[in-house]
């Protein structure tokens, strides 16, 4: 009769209160049809009963609610940062602590590059390296022919070596700001954004435009997802146009592409064109492919010193941070994005970013009251009870950066906004103690995407140095296990869709080889994801 | 040959928009393309991009989290990879960005060339914006990366400006050779004609002179002489080609080029006298 097919699992935790424990799950079109033990479908007739995973844990298939697509591709580059990290293939990176490991790395990657083809490497993080400076000489000890350039983890610098420097025609002439010059009157090799940068990336083809939207990329992204449980995922900011419509249906209705797709839309144009862009855009939506978000930058990063912060400012006396979008056109964009009923994601981090974006979207819902459209402050790092209040009074949700907690809290505490302020920052628990709906994550590939790590992350707030930033605001495993399903699910719009085992739902499942809810709290990013299940096909890795 | 760039800077509403319109409708026989890095990138007048230039190109506020701002000097990439380059490129900036982080492109890569940077000031706000808490210091910013100020929609000057070369659009001299490369030396069969608004000039430098030597001479020269183009001898049998607009000088080595210069400003401030003084005396 029907196909139905009924997964046995280890445990189910389904995030669905009525039934928050089950060790069946019925599914039946790609859908959830009964959740419980293994009589679940009986009163459907029964379904044939499938083992592949009766001994693993089951989740709500993970959701990611701020990552970039180039998170895949990037790997096409020699990944020769400081933390572990691992590629789309499953393929373990070990973080490399000295420049002469980073050497060695780069070596290894030249004696399997073909002749002639430059050497890219991405992901290096002075901050973290105590000895000396990366440059050309330590480069050109990799290769004196081969050009070579080294990508910094915060995209706004790079080094290069000997060989790539002379294609330009950088040296002892050159007097330029942004081109690093040494003692000895000679270029270092470092390169500061983008002007200085790009005369190397043009000569050595390195495109960051073809680290999305391409085929190779797409599918690498999926991969990325999929390793960390991950079925549903943004891409926010994306520059996704109409002709790139057809290779994006294409891919996502393969049976094979593991991952639902949602791309914002970038605000690059005036209000009423993009508006109409997106409404056009959101009418190509597929089963995985979710288009008609907007996404909406206003300032820079809080480690960079280009958030728009409020008094008393960073604890170094640096001047505030800079707008990536004026204040009067973040008026006029929410304004228009509320009246034409787009969703907005909202990047924040400093505090005056999200008072600002908040007295915009408050003037936007007065103008065109329209409720459950859901807008998403994205980052909101430096957000206080206060502003958490407000944005439930203006119905936002949030999206809060935990991961920041590990990767920059300690930076955060000596550089830029000193202890207190870091102590109380990614306030998941203020958040939620103001009843803002909370999603938690990654920003992939500033870090690296993997929920289990983020939720972590909030429940621990636990810094690379070992110390704990502001347990006031820490949240337990089950809240931390909601931000990163059903939460997550929310500032998407998808709730109703994913985001929880039960029935109606996609059958959308990370499936897992520890139970998330009986491992201690500082185990929660050790267990192993085994892959998903995504509308019922299991991706297993 | 070197691809001259020139970026537009300006708050939202200053009127950049309008500065490209009035450039494209002028008769400067150049071909003109122009990148469009702001909101509202439609209101380049179509009909004078069909008859004058090759195209627009309108490109994203380009601040990603992770790739700030890369597709702009991606697609400067791209024009430089095209077989017919056109003769000058125009970029106008975000209202929001500095026009320095654009420009300075023209000083590192090897197939550009600088056309400096004019910043476009609301006559009527910019003594407010300028002062506001939240902008301001991003406003004032673009106005002291430029080279040249265009003052919009007011006959008087305001107050809160750095000392820079000033032209009010208001009065209807062509802004080409203010904005543009001037002719003729890289294409003596496209003359720039001369406006009596300003006063041109060109001299030739004797000596040959290392880089360092150059830049000392060149950060001497009188103020009044907006623009300066040519070449000058290097000491390895080769050139020194040499672009400098305002205070900003651009030098990248060249091929073997008869040296001589050109230089434009301002015809109420200049004088073509003490230009030649100052080339005697530093570069001969
Ligand atoms: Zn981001
Ligand atoms: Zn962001």
């Amino acid at each position: 009769m029907s196909d139905i097919t009924v997964f046995a699992a280890r445990k189910i935790i389904t995030m669905d209160p009525n039934q928050p424990e089950a060790t069946h799950v019925a599914v039946r079109d790609g859908y959830i049809l009964a959740v419980g033990d293994a009589e679940c479908a009986n009163p459907w007739g029964g379904g044939t009963l499938n083992n592949e995973l009766a001994d693993k844990v089951l989740m709500p298939g993970f959701v990611e609610g701020h990552a970039h697509m180039m998170a895949g591709a990037i790997w096409d580059y020699t990944y020769v940062g400081y933390h572990d990290r691992t590629d789309p293939e499953g393929q373990h990176w070990s973080g490399l602590d000295t420049l002469d490991a980073v050497v060695e790395r780069l070596t290894e990657a030249d004696s399997k590059l073909p002749k002639g083809k430059p050497l890219v490497g991405w992901g290096l993080d002075p901050i973290f390296l105590s000895d000396e400076r990366l440059s050309r000489r330590h480069l050109d000890a990799v290769s004196a022919d081969r050009p070579i350039m080294v990508m910094f983890s915060n995209f706004h610098l790079l080094c290069a070596n000997s060989a790539a420097l002379d294609l330009v025609g950088y040296g002892a002439h050159t007097n330029v700001e942004g081109v690093v010059m040494g003692a000895d009157g000679e270029p270092t090799g470092e390169l500061q954004e983008m002007a200085a940068m790009f005369p190397v990336m043009r000569r050595l083809g390195v495109d960051f435009r073809a680290l999305s939207l391409r085929e190779d990329a797409v599918r690498s992204y999926a991969k990325v997802c999929q390793r960390v449980g991950v079925t549903t995922a943004t891409d926010l900011f994306s520059t996704i146009e109409e002709s790139d419509i057809g290779l994006l249906h294409r891919i996502t209705a393969d049976r094979d592409f593991p991952l639902r797709l949602v791309p914002a839309l970038g605000t690059t144009e005036a209000p009423e064109a993009n508006a109409a862009k997106a409404l056009a855009l959101r009418e190509q939506s597929t089963e995985k492919l979710r288009l008609g978000a907007i996404k909406l930058m206003t300032d820079g990063s809080i480690q960079g010193w280009t958030a728009r912060v409020r008094w008393p400012g960073y604890i170094g006396g640096q001047p505030n941070g800079i707008w990536n979008t004026a204040p009067d056109m973040i008026h006029a964009l929410c304004l228009e994005m509320q009246r034409a009923g787009l969703p907005m994601h909202i990047h924040v981090n400093g505090d005056e970013a999200s008072e600002v974006v908040m007295d915009a979207l408050a003037e936007a819902k007065a103008a065109h009251p329209r409720p459950g459209l859901r807008h998403v402050l994205q980052h909101a790092q430096m957000m206080d009870a206060p502003q958490f209040a407000r944005a439930r009074e203006l119905d936002l949700c949030v999206n809060l950066f935990a991961n920041h907690i590990w990767y920059f809290g300690d930076q955060h505490v000596a550089q830029t906004i000193g202890p207190d302020r870091a102590a109380s920052m990614d306030g998941c628990r203020a958040a939620l103690d103001a009843g803002v709906n909370l999603a938690i994550h990654s920003d992939a590939p500033v870090t690296p995407m993997g929920p289990l790590f983020t939720a972590w992350c909030a429940v621990n707030r636990q810094t690379m140095s070992g110390q704990t930033l502001g347990a006031a605001q820490r949240l337990s495993v089950q809240e931390a296990l909601y931000a990163i399903t059903l939460g997550a699910a929310f500032t998407l719009g998808m709730d109703h869709e994913i985001g929880s085992i039960e029935t109606r739902k996609r059958a959308d499942f990370a499936v897992l080889g520890a139970d998330p809810t009986q491992t201690t709290p500082e185990t929660l990013c050790d267990i192993p994801v085994h892959g998903t299940v995504l509308g019922g096909t299991v991706h297993l890795l | 040959m070197r691809l001259p760039l020139t970026v537009i800077g300006g708050y939202l509403g200053a009127g950049k928009t309008t500065v490209l319109n009035r450039l494209l409708s002028e008769a400067h026989g150049q071909r003109l393309m122009i990148m469009v890095n702001d909101f509202g990138a439609v209101n380049i007048d179509a009909a004078l991009l069909e008859s004058r230039t090759d195209d627009t190109i309108a490109l994203t506020n380009g601040c990603v989290c992770c790739t700030m701002g890369a597709d702009l000097f991606m697609a400067i990439g791209d024009i430089l990879d095209r077989p017919a380059r056109p003769d000058h490129l125009l970029i106008e900036a975000s209202g929001i960005g500095d026009p320095a982080a654009i420009a300075n492109a023209a000083l590192t890569e090897p197939e550009l060339a600088y056309g400096g940077i004019a910043t476009v000031i609301d006559g009527l706000t910019w003594d407010t914006l300028s002062q506001d808490a939240k902008i301001g210091a991003q406003i004032r910013g673009q106005a002291e990366a430029a080279q040249l100020l265009l003052i919009s929609k007011s006959a008087t000057t305001p107050a809160f400006l750095p000392d820079r070369t000033t032209q009010n659009l208001a009065t209807q001299v062509p802004l080409a050779p203010l904005l543009l490369d001037q002719r003729p030396v890289s294409t003596p069969s496209r003359k720039t004609i001369p406006h009596p608004a300003y006063t041109n000039w060109s001299g030739c430098p004797a000596r040959s002179m290392t880089a360092p030597d150059l830049r000392a001479a060149l950060n001497t020269r009188p103020d009044s002489l907006f623009r300066l183009k040519g070449w000058v001898d290097a000491p390895s049998g080769k050139s020194w080609e040499v672009h400098c607009v305002g205070s900003q000088t651009d030098i990248k080595p060249a091929k073997r080029t008869k040296a001589h210069l050109i230089g434009i400003g301002l015809a109420e401030q200049s004088d073509p006298s003490v230009w030649q003084s100052w080339l005697t005396a530093s570069l001969c």
